[in-house]
């Protein structure tokens, strides 16, 4: 087991190693910020003169092997938008991903799960196309377009929430239902057929025949059973919605590490960036390890054949 | 019982808001909330170079001089200045400005602040502005005496841009303590400031200009110009930054909120490559020229919130030359002047970048087709996109939209880099042009510069290398009660502001 953890850990230093250096190269090659730092009349010579002082017309491998010395003593690096430390622009940043991916999650699992349970035992009844219809609805209207329908209903033309920002559990609904309703799609849809699956099995038509209730065989039974695909489906879904909702932060002014991103990559601002590719690769990585953990805690056959 | 019911919806249409503020307690208000699309980069006030900084650390800092709302240069920390000769200007310091600290503001300070933004060390992003200035000294008990290298006659407008910082503070602080901790002699001073969510500043109650109306200044940062106008519009912001025409037409109908609307000093303008490509023949770009109608862009596509212009400048600069007579729109003699440079159906790459409106682009794009012409257009990234126009005249594309600001409000920063042979912006080369700008830019005579100018914008005219399309204007939005007028330099001053 531990021999096990262990090779995990070292897949998982190659990995993030080799997207930060992918990521590293691929960015430089298509220019540096110097130009977008500038005013618009500098001369050839002012821009170049920065861009010496910034160090980016140093040979791109030379630039490597700095980041690399950096980040071997823990140092992610100055933003050049910012002139500030990295580490602490994106430590300022991930309580708020933390907390909007947690409420997504919440929304999703809340209402995706009893939904995909709900769809599968009452099958065929209009309780079912109800809740199909919720799942569609959730899975096809675009962020960008449900999240500002939502801030002028619910902000503007009624006052009951915030528009937008970060004040309180009330800023937290509208994003978080943006943001988990495709999410809460696909558990819905995996969650129902896994159910299903499970339905079909003897062992819930001989419990049904020793006299235990549907709901007795669902909760006691196929829960579990059909929890595994779902486990695996919702830690992937973790990664996804930490590494950033960037529409959804953009449209709520949500502070989280996706806006970072995005405007970084606009900006240039090349080892936020990197630092921001760091903190999610790692956060895949933890997500899939702790997916793996969960599945042998549920499910025997993985335990005992470790 | 139908008027109770409708009175009841009513109610809770307006709202029973459980969080932000109503509107209309607005008035009693001492707190005022601004929108922003952007975070401030740095509060240094000398490190960047981004609106969105300058909208917040104006008002932490003072400057050397500053401009009235009729653009004229006026004091500020500087009382009184004079030429003693053609390179050498000396001001005369403010006595009475303390810093938040309490500490006095001497013309010591003044110098550190000028050789702080020109040390190369530094790394300034507006070091461009200010190195012109060869030195700087402290030259009496009250003065300070700035020389250029040759006559520069624009080193009072770009000292409207140079804030005055703390020498000691500074200097026991340190550079990156000062970005988290800046202290001014402005009339508010940074509480908290949040990344990526709000700046927060508080009065200065001892500022020397009188105490302002606002005790406590929250900058928001929220990036989606919707989310902008639905703040205001709910009560919770009282003001907002950059909106679109479309939504300043949305707002019209809400009579609790205005548009503030000002012509700033950006100039739109369609670059025109007079060095590679077809258009290479003066008669394609005289026909570029007669094949725009930007009146129709300007009413169909900015909401009429752009003013058309004759030259690239716009009257907000020194120097605009009034009399100047545009190309008329002239869509048949463009199209006969195309047909006769045997340029019908030539490609012309236009490359552009998100940074600017599409929709202006791909009307240009439809207006230079109907006339035979043929534009291609190239979406690369903003970076890529200055590269390509800076680079060599085969790479820059035929054509080319720009949205041109010195920040200077002087013809010098605008036709000098875009037009000057050897500019990385120009791809023209003219003698004659080089001639009078030159001069233009070595002379502190104003009658003497405009001469030069007309002179300039009529080459400009014949030769076509660009062609001006619009004044821009700066569009704000704001709660109908809030009294503020602003500025073609975009300044964001909170003392201007106040409650009607």
């Amino acid at each position: 087991m531990v021999h096990h953890i262990a090779g995990r850990i070292l897949q998982a230093v190659v990995t993030t190693f080799g997207v930060l250096t992918l990521v590293f190269f691929l960015m430089r090659l298509s220019g540096d910020p110097t130009l977008l730092l500038v005013p618009q009349g500098a001369s050839a010579q002012q821009i170049a003169e920065l861009r010496h002082e910034l160090g980016f017309d140093r040979p791109l491998i030379v630039q490597y092997g700095v980041y690399l010395e950096q980040l071997a003593h823990g140092d992610l690096g100055e933003s050049l938008v910012q002139r500030m430390p990295v580490s602490s622009i994106i430590a300022a940043r991930i309580p708020y991903t933390l907390e909007l991916a947690s409420g997504a999650l919440l929304v999703a699992l809340g209402i995706g799960i009893p939904a995909g349970i709900a769809m599968a035992v009452w099958r065929g009844g209009t309780l079912e196309r109800a809740l199909a219809a919720l799942v569609l609805a959730g899975q096809s209207m675009p962020t960008f377009w449900s999240g500002i329908l939502m801030i002028l209903f619910f902000g503007v033309v009624l006052g009951w929430l915030p528009t937008s920002g970060v004040e309180g559990v009330a800023s937290l609904i509208m994003p978080s239902v943006a943001l988990g309703a495709l999410t809460m799609a696909g558990f819905a849809r995996m969650t129902r057929i896994a159910v299903l699956d499970e339905l079909g099995r003897d062992y819930v038509a001989a419990a049904r025949a020793r006299g235990l209730s549907l709901g007795a065989v669902v909760a006691r039974h196929v829960a579990r059973n059909a929890a595994i695909p779902v486990v695996t489906v919702a830690a992937l879904e973790i990664g996804n919605l930490l590494a950033g909702a960037v529409i959804v932060e953009t449209v709520f002014a949500w502070p989280g590490i996706g806006q970072l991103a995005i405007q970084s990559i606009a900006a240039r601002d090349f080892l936020v960036v990197q630092g921001v590719v760091l903190f999610v690769s790692l956060v895949f990585i933890a997500m899939n390890l702790l997916a793996d953990l969960i599945y042998a805690v549920i499910d025997p056959r993985i335990r005992l054949s470790a | 019982m139908r008027g109770f019911m409708v009175e009841l919806l009513a109610m809770l249409a307006a709202g029973m808001p459980l969080a932000g503020p109503a509107v209309a307690q607005s008035m009693m208000k001492t707190t005022l909330t601004v929108d922003l699309p952007n975070d401030v980069a740095t509060l240094d006030p000398q490190q960047q170079w981004d609106t969105d900084s300058y909208t917040v650390y104006r008002n932490i800092f003072d400057n050397l001089v500053t401009r009235d709302t009729s653009g004229t240069i006026v004091p500020q920390v500087a009382t009184s200045w004079h030429y003693t000769d053609n390179t050498t200007l000396v001001f005369d310091i403010h006595k009475d400005i303390t810093f938040q600290d309490g500490t006095k503001l001497t013309p010591a300070d003044v110098v550190f602040s000028v050789k702080r933004i020109t040390n190369p060390a530094f790394k300034s992003a507006q070091l461009s502005q200010f190195d012109q200035i060869t030195t700087a000294e402290v030259t009496g008990p009250d003065q300070v005496t700035l020389r250029t290298k040759t006559p520069y006659p624009v080193l009072l407008a770009q000292l409207v841009k140079l804030s005055i910082v703390p020498q000691a503070y500074v200097e026991r602080l340190g550079d990156v303590k000062f970005n988290q901790q800046p202290m001014g002699s402005g009339p508010y001073k940074l509480e908290s400031r949040q990344n990526g969510v709000q700046s927060v500043l508080t009065a200065n109650d001892h500022y020397w200009r009188g105490k302002p109306t606002f005790q406590t200044v929250i900058f928001r940062v929220v990036p989606a110009d919707a989310t902008r106008v639905a703040d205001l519009r709910a009560g919770r912001a009282d003001i907002v930054r950059q909106i679109t025409p479309d939504d300043a037409d949305s707002l019209k109908s809400d009579n609790a909120v205005k548009v503030l609307a000002i012509p700033t000093e950006r100039v739109g303008y369609l670059f025109i490559n007079a060095q590679w490509g077809p258009t290479k023949d003066v008669r394609v770009r005289r026909a570029i020229a007669m094949a725009i109608d930007s009146n129709s862009i300007i009413s169909a596509l900015l909401g009429g919130y752009a003013k058309p212009v004759n030259i690239v400048l716009t009257p907000a600069s020194f120097g605009y030359a009034p009399d100047v007579k545009a190309w008329p729109y002239d869509p048949k003699q463009a199209e006969a002047l195309i047909k006769a440079a045997g340029a019908d159906g030539a490609p012309l790459p236009f490359f552009t970048s998100p940074a600017y409106p599409q929709d202006v682009i791909q009307a240009i794009q439809q207006m230079l087709n109907q006339v035979g012409l043929k534009v291609e257009i190239h979406q690369i990234d903003q970076p890529s996109y200055l590269k390509a126009r800076q680079g060599t005249p085969q790479d820059a594309g035929s054509l080319g939209f720009g949205l041109w600001s010195c920040a200077c409000q002087d013809a010098d920063g605008t036709i000098w880099p875009l037009f000057h042979s050897g500019s990385i912006w120009s791809k023209y080369a003219n003698p004659d042009f080089d001639k009078v700008v030159d001069a233009a830019r070595e002379t502190l005579e104003p009658n003497a510069r405009m001469a030069n100018y007309h002179t300039a914008f009529e080459i400009l005219r014949q030769d076509v290398p660009s062609l001006g399309l619009y004044q821009a204007d700066a569009l704000y939005a704001a709660q109908r009660k809030l009294d503020w007028q602003p500025t073609p330099n975009e300044a964001f001053f909170i003392m201007d502001m106040k409650w009607q």
